[in-house]
């Protein structure tokens, strides 16, 4: 461990081919590289395509989860995350903005419609 | 093997018209989304479509109004006025809604094989809510209403899309193929970040110093 603090440089490079006993720095636990791996296909990219660029996807939309929710934290109400200041951050993003309405607009409508089709399929035994 | 830049522009154009993608997984729906009937999918594009639609049959269901009404009564009242402005507006919006359905289901049946698989895949794919909102949760200490995860997990989707095609675009113009490479997605980052597209805390604005 101290020598791999030593080489800053050569530990970037022998990253991938660290052994099993290091624990903090190369092997972080994949959160949805099977996900991804679908999801670069759906939006142009090859069947299979390369695990590291998988890894750098992951590693760019954390990144973009955490800085939005950092940034989300510091307006509003301090330390909460709403939709509100989800929303206020992306309204400058067209795309973005569009899709997040439609998400939750669609969400909506089917709480309704779930709520409408309890209630006639199970109103009968409340009375 | 489907050329890109063919599957890029159809996905460009369907790119945010995929509003039944979450509802259909979280019905554990198996049938394909190729017959995907949505009740209204605006769109960006349909949006600025819509907002100069709107302005012209405003402008002219007004116009008209304003002559009926007056015939029948002096001053039209501004509320009726605008009521029936927003009534126009919506059929407008309806009509749109549907010509831009009627279209999707046009293009999609016209899909060949691998389309139609690169298509599934990208309706079908999405965030798992769980990991999204133990990340959240992990970040901000406390616990977070499903609409922020819903939220997150939908622009999350987005922002992937849009690296993958800035990516797809950098490989195609330094001439290689399709299996993008760490280089193609650095370049992507570095092109949106010169856009600011991709939110970064690291300058931070100093109003008055």
């Amino acid at each position: 461990m101290a020598e791999e603090e030593d080489d800053p440089g050569f530990d970037e490079d022998m990253d991938d081919g660290g052994n099993g006993a290091d624990l903090g720095q190369g092997k972080r636990k994949q959160l949805f590289s099977k996900e991804l791996c679908c999801m670069m296909y759906g939006f142009g990219d090859d069947q299979n395509p390369y695990t590291e660029s998988v890894d750098i996807l992951e590693d760019l939309v954390i990144e973009f989860i955490t800085v939005m929710i950092h940034k989300a934290m510091s307006i509003g109400c301090q330390g909460r995350v709403q939709v509100e200041d989800i929303v206020f951050l992306i309204c400058k993003d067209h795309r973005k903005f569009a899709r997040m309405k439609d998400l939750l607009t669609m969400n909506e409508e089917l709480k309704k419609a779930r709520k409408a089709f309890d209630e006639a399929n199970y109103g009968w035994v409340l009375k | 093997m489907a050329d890109p830049a063919r599957v890029k522009t159809e996905v460009v154009f369907s790119e945010t018209s995929t509003s039944t993608d979450r509802p259909k997984q979280s019905e554990g729906s198996s049938d394909g989304p190729v017959n995907a009937s949505t009740t209204s999918e605006p769109t960006a594009v349909q949006t600025s479509i819509k907002e100069e639609g709107k302005g012209r049959s405003a402008e002219d269901t007004a116009a008209g109004e304003e002559e009926d009404e007056a015939s029948s009564s002096l001053h039209p009242p501004p509320a009726t006025k605008l009521k029936v402005e927003h009534e126009k507006k919506k059929e407008k919006r309806q009509k749109v809604d549907e010509d831009e359905i009627q279209k999707m289901q046009v293009l999609v049946s016209s899909f060949s094989e691998e389309q139609l698989n690169r298509y599934e895949m990208y309706r079908r794919s999405a965030f798992p809510k769980a990991a999204i909102k133990r990340l959240i949760q992990s970040i901000t200490g406390s616990s977070v209403s499903q609409n922020v995860v819903i939220a997150m997990s939908g622009i999350s989707k987005v922002f992937a899309g849009e690296i993958v095609e800035e990516a797809l675009d950098v490989c195609e113009k330094w001439g290689d193929t399709p299996p993008l490479q760490p280089k193609h997605m650095r370049e992507a980052v570095r092109r949106l970040k010169s856009r600011e597209q991709t939110p970064n805390t690291k300058h931070k604005h100093i109003l008055f110093h």
